[in-house]
Formats: C-alpha cells, structure tokens, sequence
C-alpha cells in the first residue's frame, strides 16, 4: 500500500530522488562548514553559499513537479512540507556560515572544540536524515531513525550549554563582536534543532500512511 | 563505533584529600553522578567516587561528610580502556565489573570516561544506521 501510494509513477520517482538529492546537499554543506571551521577557511565558508543556493533549485523543482501533479493530493502538502523545513535547514546553516564570516573565520581556542563537535553532529545528522527517508519509502518503521536523531540532538543541546557557561565569561571589546559570537552559537545550535523538526515531520508522514 | 566517539572528553576530578561533602556539593552542582579522583602522588593511581560510594559509605552510615575524606570512600583503582576499543567490548567490561562507566586513557592521562547512557545511545544510533558508516 505505502509503495503504491508513495513510489508509483514516474514524476513521483523524480520527486523522491530530488529529495535525496536535496537533503545530501544539505549534507554536504554541513560538511563543508565543518572543514571551513576546522581549517578557518574564508573560501571554503563561501561554498556553503554556493550549496544552499543548489538546495533552493532543488526545492523549487521538487515543489513544482508536486503541484504538476506528483503524489495523491492529500500528501502534497505534507511532502511540501518537509523539503520547505530541509530548506530551512540550509538557510540557517548559510547564516551561521556569514557569522563566521563576521568573525574573521577565526573561534577563540576554548569553544573551537565545541563548535566543530557540533559542526560533526550536524551532518551526521543529515546523513540520518537521509537514512530516515530511504527507510519511508521500504515499509520499515522509521521510529529507530527519528531516536537517533532525537539523540544526536540531546548532544547538541548539552554542549551547548557548556558554550554558553564559557561564554559568559568571556570578555568582549564590543557590542558587535559580542552579537556576531552569539549569534554564530544560536545559529550553529539551531541547525540540529531545524533537522529534529525535519525527522519528527517524517515520522508523522509515516505513522499517517500506515 | 570506536569509543573515542562516543566519550565525553570533559571530565569532573576531585583531589584524593577533599571531603566527601565537597565531593557532593561537585555532583549537585555540575548535575553529575561520578567524580575522577586524583592521584595522590606519583604512586597512586586514579580512583573514583560516586553517588553510591556516598550514600552507601557515608549517609547511610550516618557519617558526617566533612570528616570523611574522599580517598577513604572512592573505588581504586579504576578501570580503564584504550580509546580504539570497540562498543562491544566495553559492553562486555562493564558487564563483567559491573560498572556504570569506564574511563578512558592515553598513557598514563585520563582523557575521557563512557557512561551506560553513552553507550546506549551510541548502540542505538549504530542500530538505525544498520551499518552505514558515519
């Protein structure tokens, strides 16, 4: 029944392979910010730009491939849906990638650590996600999927209460340079928070196709 | 899954000296369940303590906890692992000592400790890879 529903003619396939396409990209942008980090990289940063403008393209074919008439319609909006919070993810990782920017590509020794941790966990992450739709489309239950990710997240939040324990005491010249910093955290945390919806949206698709 | 991926690199130590009341008011606060315990000297060796050497040696025994040194209450000496060693064999060592966590060493420095939480998550998280490599 979910094959049928889900996988049956051609235009749907296509959709069902940008999706993959799409949240890989997501994937590689992850993967890219996090050697940016590793390597304070300003170039490098830049292609994190380069991959979310890819990821727009690709949101825009899928959408318009489901309104030309992709899917049953009671599952358009919900498909709609969740490559709009992948897209999401994509605009949040590019603003983290313009702060570092702001930072001169450069993090103070004490939260480099932290930040790249998490940099890692982002888009393990997305590889997870991507698990957590191939599994859709098989008729596996997705709920071993959607915990790693919960888990993933849980590690996120805990090292970023640790970052903003340093934070805190740490002194700032300015109020910019103390913004830019703050943001770049709430930005860099907020990744993993978007890919968690991402997940909890997939599972709801699953559990509504039973 | 290799351990150094799943530990926690930062760990929470007490001097061997301390009380145990330090010892608690470190776990209140840092909302943690065990404490590293520092060599005394360059012949002793790491030890540790935990929620239940407290409870167990100490409160219900009715001790006052700011005479009881931390030294006297911990579990010496810890055990320890590579930090190559796969899951399943930690599963194993923490199965055979029974014991909630293992640390993690690099010569004679402790770099990181994996609790039973970490380890679940870190099998679950296999599981729902089903063998795709991260």
């Amino acid at each position: 029944m979910l094959e049928k529903v889900f996988f049956s003619g051609k235009t749907e396939q296509k959709v069902i392979e940008n999706i993959k396409r799409h949240i890989k990209t997501l994937g590689s942008a992850c993967e890219v910010f996090k050697e940016a980090v590793e390597k304070q990289d300003k170039e490098l940063m830049l292609s994190v730009a380069d991959l979310e403008r890819e990821g727009d393209v690709i949101r825009r074919e899928i959408i318009s491939n489901i309104y030309e008439g992709a899917f049953l319609p009671f599952l358009r909006p919900s498909i709609c849906r969740f490559v709009e919070i992948v897209d999401e993810a994509f605009d949040v990782l590019e603003d983290t990638a313009y702060e570092f920017e702001y930072l001169n590509s450069k993090l103070d020794k004490e939260i480099e650590d932290n930040c790249i941790k998490i940099a890692d966990i982002n888009l393990k992450m997305c590889e997870m996600l991507l698990i957590a739709f191939e599994t859709l489309s098989s008729k596996e239950d997705l709920r071993e999927k959607n915990l790693a990710i919960r888990i993933y997240e849980k590690k996120i939040d805990e090292i970023k209460f640790d970052l903003i324990k340093k934070l805190r005491k740490k002194e700032v010249k300015d109020f910019w340079e103390g913004k830019i910093l703050s943001d770049f955290i709430s930005y860099l945390t907020h990744v993993s928070d978007v890919i968690e919806d991402a997940s909890d949206y997939l599972y709801i698709m699953n559990v509504s196709l039973r | 899954m290799k351990i150094e991926e799943i530990m926690v690199k930062k760990i929470e130590s007490v001097e061997a000296d301390a009380t145990a009341y330090d010892a608690i008011e470190k776990m209140v606060d840092k909302r943690i369940r065990s404490l590293l315990v520092k060599p005394r000297d360059e012949k002793d060796v790491y030890g540790v303590v935990t929620v239940r050497n407290i409870v167990f040696k100490v409160l219900g025994k009715n001790l006052d906890p700011n005479k009881v040194r931390v030294e006297e209450i911990a579990s010496k000496p810890i055990v320890s692992i590579n930090r190559d060693m796969e899951i399943g064999h930690v599963i194993s060592l923490m199965n055979k000592f029974n014991i909630a966590r293992v640390f993690v060493h690099e010569g004679k420095e402790i770099i990181g400790v994996v609790a039973l939480l970490d380890v679940m998550a870190a099998s679950l998280i296999e599981r729902a890879r089903g063998g795709r490599v991260a």
